[in-house]
């Protein structure tokens, strides 16, 4: 009996993940230049930090879902229900420590910061666009 | 029990409006930011609203996957964008607060 293999689409659309970060960190050099050209250095550094803050509370939050899930469904190592509460709320002390640092040193910048916030959304935009390109041009 | 403590939080909750009620008016009044106050109440409502949301989605989605584990990718990538959407709903608030307020 052969071993069940998954079928091209759910292969497709399981990738997903991975595809993700990969769009954000496309996205947030993009972004940083074209701030960078347009509205000067200071917005365009205060862009990439909030960037850089948007990635790593999207990494963290796919770590801790991971982990959550490890949990429940019981399979591998188990973590400490501490720890996985510990990274999910560390994500929101990141960005609230992120904002504070911009907005003392730079308020200038801070614009660019919050712009910089929602690279985890325009990176799901993307997906979606490049999903429904696939499908429409593949029929995956 | 719990209808005298609930008698209790509401004479509480009369007393905290009957303070500003009875207070002296006038020329000692000052004028009061309602935008600064409106922005603070959204925020609150806001965060609120996403945690509900979240714990919300992440109860059904745990749920989902102790019942079918085998399902775990997909939900666990719905779970993740799902998260991620709630929590830029709160940034957007958080936005529109820092463009209105400042």
């Amino acid at each position: 009996m052969s071993a069940a293999v998954p079928p091209k689409s759910e292969s497709f659309y399981g990738a997903a993940a991975t595809r993700i970060p990969r769009f954000m960190i496309f996205l947030s050099l993009l972004f940083t230049g074209a701030a960078w050209l347009r509205f000067g250095g200071r917005t365009a550094m205060g862009l990439a930090c909030g960037c850089t803050i948007a990635y790593l509370n999207f990494h963290w939050l796919e770590q801790a879902i991971a982990r959550l899930a490890e949990r429940v469904t019981s399979t591998g190592h188990a973590p400490s229900t501490r720890s996985v509460l510990g990274r999910f709320l560390l994500r929101y002390l990141l960005m609230a420590l992120g904002g504070y640092a911009i907005f003392s040193l730079s308020p200038g910048s801070l614009y660019g910061l919050l712009a910089g916030l929602f690279l985890p959304v325009a990176g799901i935009a993307c997906e979606a666009v490049y999903e429904l390109y696939v499908a429409l041009a593949r029929g995956v | 029990m719990r209808s005298t403590l609930s008698y209790i939080f509401m004479t509480m909750a009369v007393l905290c409006f009957a303070i500003p009620a009875l207070a002296q008016g006038g020329e000692t009044s000052h004028a009061v930011n309602w935008v600064a106050i409106a922005a603070g109440f959204s925020m609150a409502i806001a965060s609120a609203i996403c945690g509900l949301g979240q714990g919300k989605a992440t109860a059904a989605a745990m749920e989902g996957l102790a019942r079918n584990p085998a399902a775990r990718p997909g939900i666990q990538l719905g779970l993740i964008i799902g998260l991620a959407f709630i929590e830029s709903l709160a940034l957007y608030t958080l936005v529109i607060i820092f463009v209105k307020v400042k």
